[in-house]
Parts: structure tokens; C-alpha cells; sequence
């Protein structure tokens, strides 16, 4: 029996490079969820409502003796919700006067036909209230957002404000869907 | 080993199966079930049905043509009615689904 069988073979330089240095490998585990760190706190402060209501603010629109805030929650196309299509997410928020005279807002894409089909509820705080708009596939680009205003008195007000200003988003993600029936 | 590498996989398994909250908009849908009648059907987007839910059908002159609840197995036929409607998923305040006469097509 030999010698060099007995001995222990010595691994190779980058072996030996790699036995020695690969538990530094934890330190990824830290660098990269800081990388997402500012994403993260952005988001935080969005939803916390630190940095305004969301993206592309429309401020003090007046509707009636009331006046409303509308923007659209984050700055991107609709998002489908399986079967039932394309949804948008907006936040408003009244008037600091009005909140304890307004019972219901309504978002809707186009003029509503009466108050039953006045469009999707707003909910949560009257300073930041929050709803998600049904958003066809074929709606026009120049289509408008109808917010209808229902009083504690049973009065109704409507405005409305150009979809291609309250979200540029979407109306790039209409002009995409180019002309779908 | 394949029990260590189970206990490793078995909370990424775990984590892949969390969906986001899903919220559960009304839908509804109308189809021509022969030359006179139309059946839809609603629901809403989490999969549950709409057994009870309001179902009318609305003249542009807003009068209510067809006064309807969706049955148990969340559907609704009736006889077309003549002239310009729409068909109203009533689900609550604010929680409506509208379909035009014109989108319920010819079978």
C-alpha cells in the first residue's frame, strides 16, 4: 500500500475557495430584501394614505353644494377578476364639510340611467373612501366618470370627469385593446 | 435527507398556495335561450351564486318590465320583452351589474 493512497487528496484552489467563502452567501439573504425596501415603504405610505390619495389626483371636483377628490389608486391598466372582467381601483374623498351630509357616493363610466344603476359604491372613510369601477373592454376613449352624490335628504348630484384624466392608464390599456367588441 | 428537503419545501408549498384577498365583484350574464326567451345567470367573482339576488329588466323609460329574483340555481328566464331594455343584477347599493339589450344578441 502506498503512500499517496493513504493521503488525503487535497481539493482543488476554487474548491477550497468555495468551502472557505460560501457561508458568506447569508449576506444575500440580507441585500436582497433591502433591495426591495423602498418599493415596500412607497407602498406603506400609499396605502396608510401618507402620499395623498393615489396617483393622478383630481382635486376638489364639485358636485352640487359638495365637492369630491378622485384618483386612482395606483398608476396602472385595470386588472381582470376572473369571469366577471376588468376592474379599477379609485379612492375619493369629501369634502371636510360633507362627510356627515353625503350617505352614498357612486362611481359609474358614463351617465347613469337612474340611482339603482348609478355604478359601484365608494366605502371605508369619507376622507378616503375606496371603490373598484367595472371597466368594459370597449369603452371609448372618451369616455367620462360619472360620480353621483346621494344626501342624508334624499338629494342627488352628479359631475363628472374625462376617464383619460383620472387615469391615463387605462385609456392606454383601452387603446391597446383596439376596438375588442 | 428527503425529510429535510420536506421541511423545506412544505413552507414554500405553503406560501405558493397564499392567493391575494380576492374581493367578490357581481357578474352576471344574458344569453338568447331561443327565438323569445332570455336566460342570464349571476353570481359574483369569488364563484359563489346569487340565489334570491334582484334580477329586473328595465325599459329605457326606466318603467320595470320583467320584476325578477334569480332562482336557486342563480338563474333567471323570461320572455324578451319588446322594444329598448336592460337587464339589472341587483345585488345591493352599488353593487350592480348592467347589461344593454344590444350586448344579449340574437340566438
Amino acid at each position: 500500500m502506498s503512500q499517496a493512497r493513504d493521503a488525503v487528496t487535497a481539493p482543488s484552489p476554487l474548491k477550497q475557495w468555495w468551502l472557505k467563502w460560501r457561508f458568506h452567501l447569508n449576506i444575500l439573504l440580507l441585500l436582497i430584501p433591502l433591495g426591495f425596501m423602498p418599493k415596500y415603504f412607497a407602498d406603506a405610505k400609499m396605502f396608510r394614505g401618507e402620499s395623498g390619495l393615489g396617483a393622478n389626483p383630481i382635486e376638489n371636483i364639485a358636485v352640487g353644494p359638495w365637492s369630491i377628490s378622485l384618483s386612482e389608486l395606483l398608476a396602472e391598466a385595470p386588472r381582470q377578476d376572473g369571469p366577471a372582467g376588468y376592474f379599477k381601483a379609485f379612492n375619493a374623498s369629501l369634502c371636510s364639510s360633507c362627510g356627515s351630509e353625503v350617505k352614498a357616493a357612486y362611481l359609474r363610466i358614463g351617465k347613469p340611467r337612474s340611482l339603482r344603476a348609478a355604478g359601484t359604491i365608494f366605502f371605508g372613510n369619507p376622507h378616503r373612501m375606496s371603490t373598484s369601477l367595472p371597466v368594459p373592454a370597449r369603452t371609448r376613449a372618451d369616455a367620462e366618470l360619472w360620480i353621483t352624490l346621494e344626501g342624508w335628504d334624499g338629494s342627488l348630484h352628479q359631475a363628472s370627469v374625462p376617464l383619460a384624466k383620472a387615469s391615463p392608464a387605462t385609456l392606454a390599456w383601452l387603446n391597446k385593446q383596439g376596438g375588442k367588441p | 435527507m428527503i425529510f429535510k428537503a420536506g421541511r423545506l419545501v412544505l413552507p414554500l408549498l405553503l406560501l405558493a398556495c397564499a392567493g391575494p384577498a380576492l374581493a367578490h365583484n357581481p357578474m352576471c350574464q344574458c344569453e338568447p335561450v331561443d327565438g323569445e326567451r332570455i336566460k342570464c345567470t349571476g353570481g359574483f367573482s369569488d364563484g359563489s351564486g346569487a340565489p334570491g339576488v334582484t334580477l329586473d329588466v328595465i325599459g329605457y323609460d326606466e318603467t320595470v318590465l320583467v320584476p325578477g329574483k334569480l332562482g336557486d340555481d342563480s338563474t333567471l328566464t323570461f320572455k324578451r320583452p319588446d322594444g329598448e331594455f336592460y337587464v339589472l343584477f341587483d345585488a345591493g347599493p352599488g353593487h350592480v351589474v348592467e347589461i344593454d339589450h344590444a350586448d344579449i344578441g340574437e340566438p
